[in-house]
């Protein structure tokens, strides 16, 4: 094993300070123009999803679907349906196999039934599977199946919820009342109560929180075929050794060496459905039925089945803040109902806590359970984090006459500490010290011309008769997650390239071309060299890329791995090799320590002598090679012929491996340095209440740049989604009768190529992340921060505060008073 | 829906068509209900066409039919014979460089809309050499992507603009 570096991997475990050890110069990492490398693939239709698999014989799976809010099945006849030619399995709810809770997915696993008898809300998965030799036969069987239901009185407002003698929306776990007891999650510090006695001024305001959904391109879906007692799985899901965990609790315990696991390129679903408590409910019921009719079965959701599952952080949220005239906040109290929460509830006042100096912050967050679909996180569950921030942050702005930029700047700092303490920190963790948010304000107060167009509330009638607005946002960086990783790499022989095993669900950030980017720097190999295959399950379970930690995370990984693959290449360029029973060879580089030579290119060479060289693939040699033929005392035999110059490679395999266990900021662990901070400028047509987006400036300080293109896809993008949710997306449900009156992307608006006007995304670079080189997540960032912003820009345009979220026409005319 | 209808619908007879996909001819037993992107991703395994929306609202699913765009999601298969279809595939065998340009500007993400982007753009280049900035968001206003991949598409379809002017004979459009 090589010491040095397998120790400062260790060494690097549970990191809460700076990198100790980055690199002097980088020749890939941070490089632009860099050929991502699922760039073909995707452009060229190549790229094969989970809903693209085809096998010899496959059937297909369809789930019937629960046509009340709250209801159960009391009978149900599927013999028309079993009869259906074309159908070869319908599961039942009363199957006997059925009839147990299993180990079906989430966040972490959860035992849930497979195929329940009660549906909680319209549109649920409930009693019945049909399969057969197509999707639109599969179809046809759930129509035939007659269902007698016992409805059951439903509740949808999350207000109406919580009064006493509401219908009770799921009597089964909750029996007494929808408030979730187990949900309650307090947090704070300080007194609040003195925090508002030193406030000058003190303001109280609620806001509502709408549902949106992911409403990610490939429907949820997955595939299982038994190769005799081997399971083979194709998952659509982001995080796949969760799959693979879950499974072998299945059908008694499968070993997990028999377990094969396909996680191939995601039609994202922005954490979603991957953390659905369920999610593996259809694997489960392909499984079954595969073993019964010996096929493999693709199990899918239709369009408007995935519309159902909506963000964790939808509610109502009562906030009071107290301040001094000169904008400090002396206390902020926060109470937070939200909905169908399918988690654990993280807290609502958590930005105040790591992202200021407020002494005196109180937050509580109750869960209340609704006949609506299950809540998780989309895109991140910091939604209404992210909003109540942004609305202390300009309404005390606006009640005091001040810049918001400066409120944010006067109230920067971290866990009731203000930015000179939290400066401290950061040298004392060996960062380098900058004022992230006075960096981020700066670059982003110029790109949108805060100073020049900054105007009173109400007051900026434009020519073409709409209000002009302008609105600022701001928070810290993240990358969230408690996770481990475990990386393996690989110098293929033959060419000498690189192959990087570890299972991952791609999302579309490009994180896969900056492990190899890594890789490449870190090796000395050429980029083009380095492949990351994450599709295919080779045993090491490496990080999802939930809560932005994929380069936080699995970067070290890579990075450790890279390291020691470096250092064993070198060692045993100077050892001697192919040791036989016979003989052994000379070394490659004889005579020389290893601290002599380099690697560049895929060239291992003498750092003195340059010219003294040999490429890894001459190294490693070819595969399956036997090494020159030799005679039985050791002398080579047929000396002067081809034999003799039979390449004498005997090198061992150059493999390694590096892992990473890091725990998580959500555990109070680490202090948030990187800050982020966005603008946008709108303009509010005051006839119909529509609100054009002109102009998003996103500033995100991510400490270090792997990957240019993939960071600044995650802010262009995550800022283009970002308006989508908080202009126009919202699930709707009809109240009388509970059924959802949206699912499908005609009435559900995601933004448009024209709807969202320029996006300017600048990127801060001060090294202060926790990540490998200093880097910190963005993943989640910008689509999560932004949907706040279009408030404060709206009431900037037309002087009053639009009451729920989104900022849809109806509720921007209601809010001036015309509707 | 009843037993009969199910039945009805199920006995109605395959019939034959002709389509020509990507420069080949196709002879191919089809029912009626069948869309053109079911045939194509089910009976001729191009799976490049994508299904988002299922209804016509997104752009995923878009082919080239006798050189304009269509929604393969809301054609049926039937209505097709005799027509020339190209797709990603085709688009990408061609080596047009709307695909290296779509690469180098990093215009997908998760990537599953991108095929129907880059046929979108294709249409739009045939039949427009030159499109300015608001003739390519009017043509891609179709396509949606979740990711928010808008901006790099702009710049991509531009440079392959450009590329096509460099290298086509006439200076305009491809056949």
């Amino acid at each position: 094993m090589t010491g040095d570096e397998k120790q400062r991997m260790l060494e690097l475990f549970d990191n809460k300070r700076a990198d100790k050890y980055p690199r002097e110069t980088y020749d890939v990492i941070g490089k632009r123009g860099v050929r991502r490398t699922d760039g073909y693939e995707k452009a060229s239709g190549a790229a094969k999803y989970t809903v693209d698999v085809q096998l010899p014989g496959m059937l297909y799976g369809r789930f019937l679907t629960s046509p009340h809010p709250h209801a159960e099945i009391v009978s149900m006849d599927t013999s028309a349906a079993e009869k259906l030619p074309g159908v070869r399995c319908v599961l039942r709810y009363d199957d006997p196999e059925l009839q147990n809770e299993e180990s079906l997915g989430g966040h972490e696993l959860n035992s849930v039934m497979p195929l329940p008898r009660v549906a909680y809300f319209q549109g649920e998965e409930v009693g019945a599977f049909a399969v057969a030799d197509s999707e639109a036969i599969a179809e046809d069987a759930l129509r035939l199946i007659k269902v007698e239901w016992k409805q059951r009185p439903f509740v949808l407002d999350v207000e109406k919820a919580q009064e006493p003698g509401a219908p009770l929306s799921n009597p089964e776990n909750n029996p007494e009342s929808n408030m979730d007891t187990r949900g309650i999650y307090m947090e704070g510090h300080g007194d609040v109560a003195k925090g508002f006695a030193e406030a000058d001024k003190i303001l109280e305001f609620k806001y509502t929180f709408g549902l949106n959904t992911w409403a990610g391109p490939e429907r949820p879906c997955g595939v299982w075929r038994w190769n005799g007692e081997f399971a083979e799985v194709w998952v659509k899901q982001q995080r796949p050794h969760i799959c693979k965990r879950a499974i072998s609790t299945w059908f008694g315990g499968l070993a997990m060496n028999k377990i094969d696991v396909h996680c191939l390129y995601q039609g994202a679903s922005f954490g979603g459905w991957s953390q659905m408590a369920w999610n593996l409910g259809g694997t489960y019921c392909a499984a079954v039925v595969a073993k019964r009719v010996n096929r493999p079965v693709k199990w899918l959701f239709n369009r408007r089945e995935d519309f159902y599952g909506s963000n964790m952080d939808a509610g109502v949220f009562y906030i009071k803040v107290g301040a001094k005239l000169d904008g400090t906040i002396t206390a902020v109290e926060e109470r937070g109902v939200v909905v169908n929460q399918a988690m654990p509830v993280f807290g609502i006042a958590k930005h105040f806590l790591e992202n200021t100096r407020v002494h005196h912050v109180h937050g509580r967050t109750e869960a209340v359970w609704v006949n609506k679909g299950p809540t998780v996180p989309t895109r991140c569950e910091q939604n209404s984090n992210c909003y109540s921030l942004d609305l202390v942050t300009n309404r005390v702005a606006e009640a005091l006459g001040l810049d918001p930029v400066e409120v944010a700047l006067k109230n920067d700092g971290a866990e009731g500490h203000d930015i000179d303490w939290l400066n401290e920190r950061k040298a004392e963790l060996g960062f380098p010290v900058t004022d992230s948010l006075r960096v981020c304000v700066e670059k982003g107060k110029a790109a949108i011309g805060w100073d020049e167009k900054r105007h009173p509330a109400g007051a900026k009638k434009l020519p073409n008769g709409k209000m002009h607005g302008l609105g600022f946002t701001w928070t810290h960086e993240w990358d969230d997650s408690a996770g481990t990783s475990e990386i393996g790499m690989y110098v293929e022989r033959n060419d000498g390239t690189v192959t990087i095993f570890g299972c991952r669900g791609d999302g579309g950030q490009n994180a896969e071309t900056a492990y190899c980017q890594i890789a490449a720097d870190e090796l000395g190999f050429r980029m083009e060299d380095v492949r990351f295959k994450h599709q295919d399950d080779a045993g090491f379970f490496t990080m999802t890329p939930d809560t932005s930690t994929n380069l936080s995370v699995n970067g070290w990984a890579t990075r450790h791995a890279a390291r020691m693959l470096r250092q064993k290449l070198l060692e045993a360029a100077i050892a001697p090799r192919g040791v036989t029973q016979l003989t052994s060879f000379p070394p490659a580089f004889p005579g020389k320590r290893a601290e002599e030579l380099d690697i560049k290119d895929g060239v291992i060479f003498e750092k003195a002598n340059p010219a003294n060289r040999m490429t890894v693939a001459d190294f490693v040699g070819p595969s399956g090679a036997q090494g020159p033929l030799m005679s039985p005392v050791g002398e080579p035999i047929l000396a002067g012929k081809e034999g003799l110059d039979y390449p004498i490679r005997f090198t061992p395999p150059m493999f390694e491996h590096g892992w990473q266990v890091q725990r998580g900021t959500y555990l109070g662990v680490r202090l948030r340095f990187c800050r982020q901070a966005h603008f946008m400028e709108v303009e509010v047509d005051p006839e119909t209440g529509e609100v054009d987006v002109i102009k998003v400036v996103t500033v995100n300080d991510v400490g270090k740049v792997i990957n240019w293109d993939g960071c600044e896809g995650q802010a262009y993008g995550g800022a283009i989604m970002g308006v989508g949710r908080g202009r126009t997306e919202e699930v709707v449900y009809d109240q009388r009768t509970g059924i959802m009156l949206n699912g499908n992307l005609l009435n559900y608006k995601i933004p448009t190529l024209m709807d969202v006007g320029e996006v300017e995304t600048i990127l801060v670079e001060s090294g202060m992340g926790y990540g490998p080189y200093g880097t910190v997540g963005i993943g989640e960032d910008v689509a999560t921060v932004v949907p706040a912003l279009i408030s404060p820009a709206v009431h900037n345009a037309i002087g009053t505060w639009v009451e729920g979220f989104p900022i849809t026409p109806d509720r921007v005319l209601k809010a001036l008073g015309k509707a | 829906m009843n037993m009969a209808i199910v039945e009805e619908k199920r006995t109605v007879s395959e019939q034959a068509i002709d389509l020509e996909v990507n420069g080949e001819a196709h002879r191919l037993s089809v029912q009626p209900q069948w869309t053109l992107l079911h045939v194509l991703q089910e009976k001729l395994g191009l799976t490049g066409t994508k299904e988002f929306c299922g209804e016509g609202a997104c752009g995923a699913c878009t082919v080239i039919m006798d050189g304009r765009p269509v929604l393969s999601c809301m054609m049926l298969a039937i209505e097709c014979s005799g027509k020339t279809i190209e797709t990603v595939e085709g688009i990408a065998k061609a080596n047009h460089p709307l695909i290296e340009a779509y690469i180098k500007h990093s215009c997908m993400q998760c990537g599953f809309c991108t095929p129907g982007f880059v046929v979108t753009a294709k249409a739009l280049l045939d039949r427009n050499p030159n499109p300015t900035v608001d003739e390519i968001k009017e043509a891609m206003v179709g396509n949606l992507c979740r990711c928010g991949t808008y901006p790099a598409h702009i710049k991509a379809i531009q440079e392959a603009a450009a590329v096509l002017k460099v290298t086509a004979p006439t200076g305009g459009a491809r056949p």
